[in-house]
């Protein structure tokens, strides 16, 4: 356990002290202040507007943002051959994977508090409504920031950080557009050639593996202030555990396996 | 007990170059069949070696460049997994975590979180061995003190010279008070000072009763320290024992410095020695092994005018033995290369 806090709390620091993160969190939070400015300015129906695209940023920022840390995490160590200290020390190889993950989920949890309360207090002082569908929705955004995250430092724990990096993109864009999916349909029944069978089988294998985050999208909901259920919230917790839990589990598998070269 | 501690048997490691390399869970099965096709490359780093290090030893483990040193102290610190062969560390398997509590390893040209400033660093190693705050506070302020760098101590490390790293991966290997020290090239970048700190500390080392493992290519810094050494080269070990016995086998050489012995009798005597030269009126004869010598200067008395001014015995430096090993083992390989079947 200490183990795990010790990796965790490095990891911490390592991205909180780094200067590309501060400037991006600070070019985050310029881009929200100035489309709030703009919107609430020129366009009638400003508060809806305002959260929607208040949170269209928050998410997206936060998922690029955990997407550039991410790969880079277990890769740098290697590269720079810093974890050739760690593993000789009565550590396992998955408790350093998790304390990379803690570390960064713990990074990301911070960001956005701070980006929320930026937005929060936008908010407040145009004495608009931050509710509690707002608060929902950004719960679920960060879990979709944990998911994300698993993706990154799993497909970082065999491959390099380009390669993780399109990865864990590509995986993020087909999961949020899961549900369009599975429902695309490719050609009519008498036009399907066998080519195009295989096609339509690959690519819904794929997006039943990939997990569906368009659950954590709730910005429809929220537009219209109509709290969705907590219990609909909980359940996407629990969907998002059990994958973070799943790839944490396989990138540990690939990870035991390295040589550090 | 007696227990090693630290030991590798009929250790092999292949790296596999190119892509193929860098895939996991590719067998050796798989890659093997890569290789036929020409596909993958392979690299024998090193190709089987057994010795052990006795508890309580200094022992230098010295080679010359690309000999194998790293890698096979890389598989021995879980870095890598050996091809074939196996390892102990304090007397269990490889990969044990109880054996790993008691270990400290300062890798080849160390790299640290430039982010972090000495306390912080050292705090953070302490933390891996589960030791009490107040104990990781003792400990980080007395390697500081103990390595001359209290005095950067607000500094990141970001900051740090190359021999301020080096210092400070010393203080982290040394963190858990360990009972086994493996150091990869630890006087790398040192100045003659920082040299002669880690030349103490090893000495200190020894005194608490700690084995410590080393590797370097500072020959002086290995007598003046080594109990025992190996010398490594093209993945093999080439030669290994007590410095003493090492340097002093049968074969020691003599040099002997005459003046007036010329003409036929020079070439009489010349003939018996290794080497003959001739500088400003004295003669140098160099003898393979003092078996001769009695009947060189038997030979040499007889000779009338001659004067013998010294003889002097040639011990053999620890760099002779170290240019000879590196040089065979490459005579070797290159016979074994050209006698293998095409
Ligand atoms: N990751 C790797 N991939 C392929 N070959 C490697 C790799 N690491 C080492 N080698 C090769 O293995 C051999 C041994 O290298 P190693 O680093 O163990 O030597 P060394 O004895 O430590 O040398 P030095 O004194 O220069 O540090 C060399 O031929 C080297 O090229
Ligand atoms: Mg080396």
């Amino acid at each position: 356990m200490s183990q795990i806090f010790a990796i965790a709390l490095n990891t911490f620091r390592e991205a909180t002290r780094n200067r590309v993160f501060a400037s991006l969190i600070l070019f985050a939070v310029a881009m929200l202040l100035l489309t709030l400015a703009v919107s609430s300015a020129s366009l009638h129906e400003e508060v809806r507007l305002m959260k929607d695209i208040g949170l269209f940023l928050i998410s997206t920022f936060s998922v690029l943002i955990s997407i550039f840390i991410g790969v880079n995490l277990v890769y740098k160590e290697i590269e720079r051959k810093t974890i050739f200290t760690i593993i000789p020390k009565p550590i396992f190889r998955f408790q350093f994977l998790l304390g990379k993950y803690f570390g960064l989920a713990s990074t990301m949890l911070i960001q956005l508090i701070f980006m929320s309360t930026v937005l929060a207090l936008i908010f407040w002082g145009l004495d608009a409504n931050f509710g509690e569908e707002m608060v929902q929705a950004l719960l679920l955004i960060y879990i979709e920031v944990l998911i994300v995250i698993a993706i990154a430092l799993f497909f970082s724990s065999f491959s390099t950080p380009f390669l993780s990096g399109l990865l864990t993109i590509g995986a993020f864009i087909i999961g949020r557009f899961v549900d369009r999916i599975l429902v695309i349909r490719l050609a009519s029944k008498d036009e399907m050639t066998p080519a195009l069978e295989n096609v339509k089988t690959f690519v819904k294998t794929i997006a039943h593996i990939v997990p569906d985050l368009s659950i954590f999208n709730t910005t429809p909901y929220v537009v219209y202030e109509d709290p969705i259920d907590w219990s609909y919230v909980l359940n996407g917790v629990g969907y998002g555990v059990t994958y973070v839990i799943i790839l944490l589990f396989l990138a540990s598998l690939m990870f035991t396996r390295r040589d550090f070269i | 007990m007696n227990q090693h501690a630290l030991s590798v048997q009929d250790l092999v490691k292949t790296f596999d170059l190119g892509f193929l390399g860098a895939v996991p869970f590719l067998g050796p099965g798989i890659t093997r069949r890569f290789q036929l096709k020409g596909i993958a490359q392979r690299v024998e780093a090193v190709r089987g070696i057994t010795f052990s290090v006795e508890p309580g030893e200094v022992f230098g483990f010295l080679g010359p460049n690309g000999a194998g040193k790293t890698t096979t102290i890389k598989v021995l610190m879980g870095l890598i997994h050996p091809t074939s062969g196996q390892g102990t560390l304090l007397g269990a398997p490889l990969g044990d975590a109880q054996a790993r509590a008691r270990l400290g390893f300062l890798p080849e040209h160390p790299y640290f979180y430039e982010y972090l400033k000495p306390l912080e660093f050292l705090d953070f190693y302490a933390r891996l061995f589960n030791l009490t705050h107040r104990e990781r506070k003792r400990r980080a302020e007395a390697l500081l003190d103990r390595l001359g760098l209290t005095y950067a101590k607000d500094r990141p490390l970001r900051k740090f010279s190359k021999g301020m790293i080096q210092r400070i991966g010393v203080a982290q290997a040394l963190i858990n008070d360990p009972a086994l020290v493996v150091l990869d090239e630890p006087m790398s970048g040192l100045d003659p000072m920082g040299r002669k700190d880690v030349r103490d500390l090893i000495f200190e080392l020894k005194e608490q009763g700690k084995t410590v493992f080393f590797s370097s290519h500072i020959l002086a810094d290995v007598e003046a320290l080594c109990d025992r050494v190996a010398i490594m080269a093209r993945g093999r070990i080439r030669s290994i024992g007590g410095l003493h016995e090492l340097l002093t086998d049968a074969q020691s050489p003599v040099e002997i410095v005459t003046r007036g012995v010329e003409g036929a009798p020079r070439e009489a005597l010349a003939a018996l020695a290794a080497q003959a030269r001739e500088a400003s009126g004295q003669q140098t004869f160099i003898l393979e092994s003092d078996a001769i010598l009695e009947s060189f200067l038997d030979q040499l008395r007889a000779v009338e005018g001659a004067r013998l001014i010294s003889v002097i015995p040639r011990r053999r430096s620890l760099e002779d033995l170290f240019v000879e090993e590196a040089a065979k083992a490459d005579a070797a390989d290159i016979q074994a290369h050209e006698g293998a079947p095409a």
